[in-house]
């Protein structure tokens, strides 16, 4: 493990550019994750997201900007830089020749790790996510929740500060899914900071303390996550009718009241404090119109990615 | 420098030998064995000596080397290629690897299991056909330098090839080719002017040339010029592999 300045934010992002030929997949984006940090990484097919992450792992090469990771620069400082991330990527990339436990060992080794230094670790991870019985399996022998599994062992076995995850939950049933935002957040608790992509915007909402989404290389948006809600999401409120209407009721105009067009027996308000909501109904009565039910829905981070891309997540 | 993570994948490419032993190690041993037992020796028998040995003894060094530029090439360009395919090179490519020891790695790698399988091959040659080096330093160092040529030349093609079909383009028509017309059957003093002219301009000439002088004694162009031309090609092959790896040719997008 490599010790890391005390005043750096765990990831610093400046001005990344990245094209592919002609087509600009990352345009001048920056962004910082604090040390410590449950970053959410959002946006749909194509926006930019694996390739700001392959960026700061080293995978990509930038067409322009800096990143710093610790305070070290991803370019220059890049052997220090690469030892203090763990990444665990999308698609399955193990090494067919070896096991399962060697696996962990030759990891280590590629970080510079010799085998007794990381034996104990190697096996805490095994038991940790449930693969000691398979520790002399070939990857082939595993299940997909299994590979899964392993795939964030191998991102840990150095001991990094920083844990990128690329769409870690893609493709496996709910019950992992589950475990593995347990273990995230297990992670967290333990002081690693945590950069996640996913399609998944209620993953990103469950687990993310911040959020960044991007959008054709853009950042559209970069918040705590509840800020993010409370500014471009607005929680809904719905009145239901005995009886349907012909339009909303003109004395409602001002509490901005629309008629569902799905069902005109239903009165939808934005942001309602309880005192309007108490107005609302009394208005109602008033005028002899029955109220059956009033509900209140949450808004949600799909609301807000729906609001600033135009498009749902996949 | 990252020596430990050098070391790991250098025993990672022994790994992945020893596990496919049956199509890396044993192959070209046993394919030197036929060939020393229908050329060397059956045929062999007919022909009168060159360079002051039998035809068998002869031929050894030549099929020696056949192996190490064919085990080589293979060799490293199949590994990179997988490693490339299924994504399995961005452990290292994440890690603090540089280009310089993810190449030596694969080089030396290669040279081990060239090296291996070489002296297996010296060992028979001295149970068989009672020959052995008699320039023990010469032996090793065209060993390394052309099993360094070779494995460099894989990693070459191994970054350029889009499909599996690819890597095998230079070994069918170069490599083979070349080997079977560079003096591993025969010394170019035997060919028909024209021919042993053209023989020159034929690199893989020059390897069997150093190396059968380790046998020998005797070179057909004398080690003064095969030994440097052999070094020149192994130090430039090295070179564009290192900087294609260096440049992230394939490998970082």
């Amino acid at each position: 493990m490599v010790d890391a300045p005390s005043q750096a934010p765990a990831i610093a992002v400046h001005h990344l550019v990245k094209r592919y030929g002609d087509a600009t997949a990352v345009n001048g984006i920056s962004f910082a994750v604090e040390r410590g940090d449950f970053f959410g990484f959002l946006g749909p097919n194509g926006a930019g997201k694996t390739t700001t992450i392959n960026a700061i792992v080293g995978l990509a090469r930038v067409d322009g900007g800096r990143i710093e990771v610790f305070g070290r620069d991803v370019s220059t400082a890049w052997r220090q830089a690469r030892r203090l991330i763990g990444l665990a990527p999308q698609e399955y990339n193990f090494d067919r020749y070896l096991r399962v436990r060697e696996i962990l060992f030759y990891q280590a080794g590629y970080y510079g790790l010799r085998p007794r230094e990381v034996a104990v670790r190697v096996d805490a991870l095994l038991e940790r996510f449930g693969l000691s019985a398979k520790a002399h399996a070939f990857v082939a022998q595993l299940s997909g929740g299994m590979k899964r599994r392993l795939t964030l062992a191998r991102a840990l076995v150095h001991d990094p500060q920083i844990v990128i995850l690329d769409e870690p939950t893609a493709g496996v049933d709910v019950e992992l899914r589950l475990e593995l935002w347990e273990t995230l957040r297990a992670l967290r608790r333990e002081g690693k900071t945590i950069v996640l992509t996913t399609h998944y915007i209620e993953e990103a909402e469950a687990l993310c303390e911040r959020i960044g989404i991007i959008e054709a290389g853009r950042m559209v948006a970069l918040e705590k996550t509840e800020s993010l809600l409370r500014s471009h999401a607005r929680d809904e409120l719905t009145i239901t009718l005995a009886h349907p209407l012909q339009a909303p009721p003109p004395m409602l105009a001002h509490f901005s009241a629309r008629l569902d067009p799905e069902n005109a027996c239903r009165l939808r308000f934005e942001r309602l404090s309880p005192l309007q909501l108490s107005e609302v109904l009394a208005l109602l009565g008033r005028d002899g119109i029955d109220v059956e039910a009033v509900n209140t829905e949450r808004a949600t981070l799909q609301d807000v990615f729906l609001a600033l891309t135009g498009r749902g997540a996949r | 420098m990252n020596s430990v993570g050098l070391w790991t994948l250098i025993k990672r490419e022994m790994k992945r030998s020893f596990q496919i032993i049956n199509q890396v190690i044993w192959p070209p041993i046993i394919s030197t064995l036929l060939y020393v037992f229908v050329f060397g020796l059956a045929l062999g028998s007919r022909i009168k000596g060159i360079q002051g040995v039998s035809y068998a003894q002869f031929l050894l060094p030549g099929l020696v080397m056949m192996q190490v530029i064919d085990g080589a090439y293979g060799e490293s360009s199949s590994s990179l290629f997988q490693a490339r395919f299924t994504y399995a090179i961005q452990e290292m490519l994440v890690a603090p690897m540089s280009a310089g020891e993810i190449v030596f790695g694969y080089v030396f790698g290669s040279v081990l299991r060239t090296f291996l399988i070489a002296n297996v091959i010296m060992v028979l040659g001295v149970l068989l056909l009672h020959t052995t080096p008699t320039s023990w330093g010469l032996y090793v160092a065209v060993l390394v330098l052309v099993a360094a040529l070779f494995s460099s030349l894989g990693i070459i093609f191994g970054l350029m090839a889009e499909k599996y079909d690819n890597i095998a383009v230079l070994t069918t028509f170069a490599i083979t080719p070349l080997v079977f017309v560079g003096g591993v059957f025969t010394s170019i003093h035997l060919l028909p002017p024209v021919v042993a002219h053209l023989s020159l301009l034929n690199p893989i000439f020059y390897t069997i040339d150093a190396f059968r002088y380790s046998y020998t004694g005797q070179s057909d162009v004398g080690l003064a010029i095969s030994l440097p031309v052999v070094a020149a090609m192994t130090v430039a092959s090295y070179a564009i592999a290192y900087a294609m790896v260096r440049a992230g040719y394939k490998l970082r997008t």
